[in-house]
């Protein structure tokens, strides 16, 4: 195999419930602050769970110039753009007309397409006794507006960003559930690496925050109803635990070929060096007790960056707060990190932003090239509770802690089991 | 690429308004055959759009075996995971895995993927939410309490978006690397791209690619007609007289495997992939440039990723979606490529419908017939070729390939075009 092409991440961007930029985010995560609180978008108060980390603060109005484009966007569209325009702010780089068809662009995107309000649109005119009656949609006043049906296409979102960042290379939109945002960052390493591009924006985007997303996530029980305590209800491997919190937010990466990216003098965050992928075959919602699944995925990703387990010292765990999945991922970290597990710290950014869904991959990939340069692993928040089956790991607890990382690794695990697994390298360890 | 390991295309499956098999789809397109009929799944006697090619009278017992499996899947996900079963079955995979010693199967799974495009249903489905909309009668907090009591526990899995992903992968044990694209009517094409390359990458040993889709909601049709993309009568690619498009729905799948992998295990090969392009205009949703710049590109990576020439595409099966706008900036893209001598062109949809994220893969399997038939299916609606692009070679007749190498091209939202490249086996 000729010389592979290394990757480079030298932008970051992120709107989250803990602050809409970067830098806020990155603080508040440092210390443990929690992106928690009673929903406030709507009116959840009849809803078994009644929290929810939503994004506060955002201006949904500006940021954007194109307004007409604006004008398609959702809500998570919007923090998509925003967050991919702070990354190629930071990044000090961007498509031009010379370099458009150089650039490539993959989302992790939600599956929301249709907003609470359209679908209140479609009871009211045609479905009044809860039955659609097509016909009643062929009505004058049936508002059929053509900008709310685009904003409902599956890729509304890849659409909107390509065009305004003038992305004309490889585009694409990915959506596998909790791991979507770690896919679509996966997907645009193996891009990068044969050649399709030279540059890329990568990143996921989701609010499930609306009366459907959070029915979903209720029906299935998955939520915590920590209802009195927002703050305290992500407490990832905490024995205590008892389901996710929903957030929302994006983060995107930029990521260029490391070469191109010394040529010109960027700096650069951390090498995006191994992506792992598998599906656990198991049962839709769970993973398996096992590990099985999740270590075929963080063992092809450590392979795939040419690492052993030893070189790892941060983990960024999936830790979505629910009984199974923690426990189940402590086995996998168990079953591939072998003693060696004991020396990496290991935390959940769940634990104080929620859980993102298509976007938290993403969000946990920028986490991790953050940790890299600051040299901190970030605290797993609300911590208290030893949980026998989670004793395995060496979890950050109580505050952040200040430490060397040469490696860390993001796990995402999805609904209907696909596991993503990204390795990330310090610069230095590069070029060393 | 010279130094990339070959791929073979071992299975290929289908389902769609004109048949269940590939065979019976060929059959129909080879013999003028439209599948294009009033729609069945609402009574649009009264809609400005009533025809579309739905998949009609089959049962889902039909569409997928293990009735348990029915609860928790939408209408789009019987048609992915009935294609992908066709095309996982028709490999011989399973059959050669019974074969192999049993300490040797979790290698062979753990290297068996599969790469999903994956479309809509996106709007029926959230009609499980309307009985309670009505007991709500607008209170929002009252939509809360009553939620439990009014709808399926099992809604938001039934409407995944990766459920074909899910449940393909449980069935045939694949526990490899795997994706699941959202990315409108690319998906299914860029389904076969990605796994394609995680075989060259060496991710995987053998990945079944899969695109389903159903865009025959009312909602669905609505949007689509007040955006000017619907023919209310035939679907005519390429004619001077076109009006639109129209849907259909269903899925298509194809089993990629290493070549030396599937020679060793002396599968039948029906063909192999070559290359693939992947561009977008940066056009936004809808639009799309004018002069082909989308179909150029991607036709001319495509090549480039296959190594060959222009000169060796014996046929090409283009998106013809039958709208004014794609069809003529395609017929400008392919001949901004192939000049004064394009290999014949034809397409699909007037027989099929548009069957979006599965459109582009089905295009693939039934391209992949017509080469093994050495054959290129006339469009038999198609009266006069746009004088705009006239030297395009569509013709109401069949026509022959000129090499048994196919161009498969898939333009959609987001200013989306995939070019695919496949030569097929000698029959």
């Amino acid at each position: 195999m000729s010389k592979r092409v290394r990757v480079a991440i030298t932008g970051i961007g992120m709107v989250t419930p803990i602050g809409n930029t970067t830098a806020a985010t990155w603080d508040a995560l440092r210390a443990g602050k929690s992106g928690a609180g009673p929903i406030t978008i709507f009116d959840a108060t009849g809803f078994s769970t009644r929290i929810g980390a939503e994004v506060k603060g955002f201006d949904f109005e500006n940021g954007i110039a194109d307004r007409k484009l604006l004008k398609l966007a959702s809500r998570s569209h919007r923090f998509a753009l925003n967050a991919a325009e702070q990354a190629l702010a930071d990044a000090g780089i961007r498509p031009t007309a010379e370099t458009a068809e150089r650039w490539g662009l993959v989302v992790g995107a939600g599956m929301m397409g249709v907003s609470f309000e359209e679908l209140s649109s479609v009871h009211r005119h045609a479905a009044a006794d809860g039955e659609l009656h097509p016909d009643q949609l062929l009505a004058p006043d049936y508002p059929a507006d053509p900008i709310s049906f685009c904003r409902t296409q599956t890729n509304a979102g890849l659409s909107l960003l390509t065009k305004n960042f003038g992305v004309r290379g490889y585009a694409s939109a990915v959506h596998t559930a909790c791991s979507s945002g770690g896919q679509a960052i996966g997907t645009a390493l193996k891009v990068m690496r044969r050649g399709n591009v030279d540059a890329m924006i990568a990143g996921g985007f989701d609010s499930m925050l609306n009366p459907i997303g959070l029915s979903g996530f209720c029906l299935l029980g998955a939520l915590s109803t920590d209802n009195d305590t927002p703050e305290r209800a992500s407490r990832p491997f905490d024995a205590t635990r008892n389901g996710f919190l929903l957030g929302e937010g994006a983060a995107f990466l930029v990521l260029e070929k490391w070469e191109s990216a010394r040529a010109r003098g960027a700096k650069i965050y951390a090498e995006l060096a191994g992506d792992g992928n598998s599906l656990s075959c198991y049962r839709i919602t769970d993973t398996p007790p096992d590990g099985d699944g999740p270590i075929q995925a963080i063992r092809q990703s450590l392979a795939d960056a040419g690492l052993k387990p030893e070189d790892i010292d941060y983990v960024n765990a999936h830790g979505t707060s629910t009984q199974m999945n923690d426990r189940s991922e402590c086995v996998a970290l168990g079953a591939v990190m072998g003693d060696h597990l004991q020396n990496v710290a290991v935390s959940s950014t769940k634990s104080s932003m929620g859980h993102l869904i298509a976007a938290a991959g993403a969000v946990e990939a920028a986490v991790c090239a953050l940790a890299i340069r600051d040299g901190i692993a970030p605290v797993n928040a609300n911590w208290s509770t030893p949980d026998p089956q989670c004793s395995n790991i060496n979890l950050v607890t109580g505050q952040s802690r200040p430490m060397r990382i040469s490696a860390a690794l993001s796990n995402s695990l999805g609904f209907g089991g696909s596991n993503s697994s990204l390795t990330f390298r310090h610069p230095d360890l590069v070029e060393a | 690429m010279s130094t990339s390991p070959r791929i073979a295309i071992t299975g290929s499956g289908a389902v769609c308004g004109a048949g269940m098999t590939v065979e019976k789809i060929f059959a129909a397109v080879l013999g003028g055959q439209s599948a294009v009929a009033p729609i069945a799944l609402w009574d649009a006697e009264h809609w400005p759009i009533r025809l579309a090619a739905g998949v009609n009278g089959v049962s889902d017992r039909e569409l997928v075996e293990d009735r348990k499996l029915h609860k928790s899947i939408s209408r789009t996900d019987f048609f992915g995971i009935h294609a992908a079963g066709v095309a996982v079955k028709s490999s011989g995979i399973p059959a050669h895995r019974e074969t192999l010693d049993a300490a040797d199967v979790p290698f062979f799974n753990d290297r068996s993927g599969i790469v999903v495009g994956s479309g809509g249903g996106a709007y029926n489905s959230n009609y499980e939410y309307l009985p309670l909309m009505t007991v709500a009668g607008g209170d929002l907090r009252k939509f809360g309490e009553e939620l439990g009591a009014t709808v399926n526990p099992m809604w938001l899995l039934r409407n995944l978006p990766n459920n074909v992903l899910c449940h393909v992968g449980i069935r045939h044990m694949f526990k490899g690397t795997n994706a699941c694209i959202t990315n409108q009517c690319a998906g299914g094409v860029l389904a076969v791209a990605e796994a394609a390359e995680s075989l060259r990458m060496d991710e995987a040993d053998r990945i079944v690619a899969v695109g389903h889709d159903t865009l025959i909601e009312p909602e669905a049709v609505l949007g689509y007609h007040k955006l000017g993309l619907l023919s209310t009568d035939v679907l005519r690619p390429f004619d001077r007289d076109r009006t639109g498009t129209i849907f259909g729905e269903g899925g298509a799948a194809v089993m990629l495997e290493k070549f030396d992998g599937a020679q060793a295990r002396k599968a039948a090969i029906l063909g192999e992939f070559l290359g693939h392009g992947c561009v977008t205009e940066a056009t936004g949703i809808v639009d799309l440039r004018p002069d082909g710049d989308g179909p150029a590109r991607a036709i001319a990576l495509a090549l480039a990723d296959a190594g060959i020439a222009a000169a060796d595409v014996g046929m090409i099966v283009a998106h013809g979606n039958g709208t004014i706008a794609s069809d003529a900036s395609e017929a400008k893209g392919i001949l901004r490529v192939f000049g004064g001598n394009p290999p014949p062109v034809t397409a699909f949809k007037w027989a099929v419908g548009h069957l979006i994220a599965a459109s582009g893969i089905l295009d693939l399997v039934l391209a992949l017939e017509a080469l093994r038939h050495g054959v290129v299916p006339g469009v038999p609606t198609l009266n006069t070729v746009d004088p705009e692009f006239s030297t395009l070679p569509v013709s109401r007749e069949a026509q022959k390939p000129r090499s048994a190498i196919a161009l498969v091209l898939c333009r959609g939202f987001g200013g989306m075009n995939v070019a695919l490249i496949v030569r097929a086996a000698k029959a």
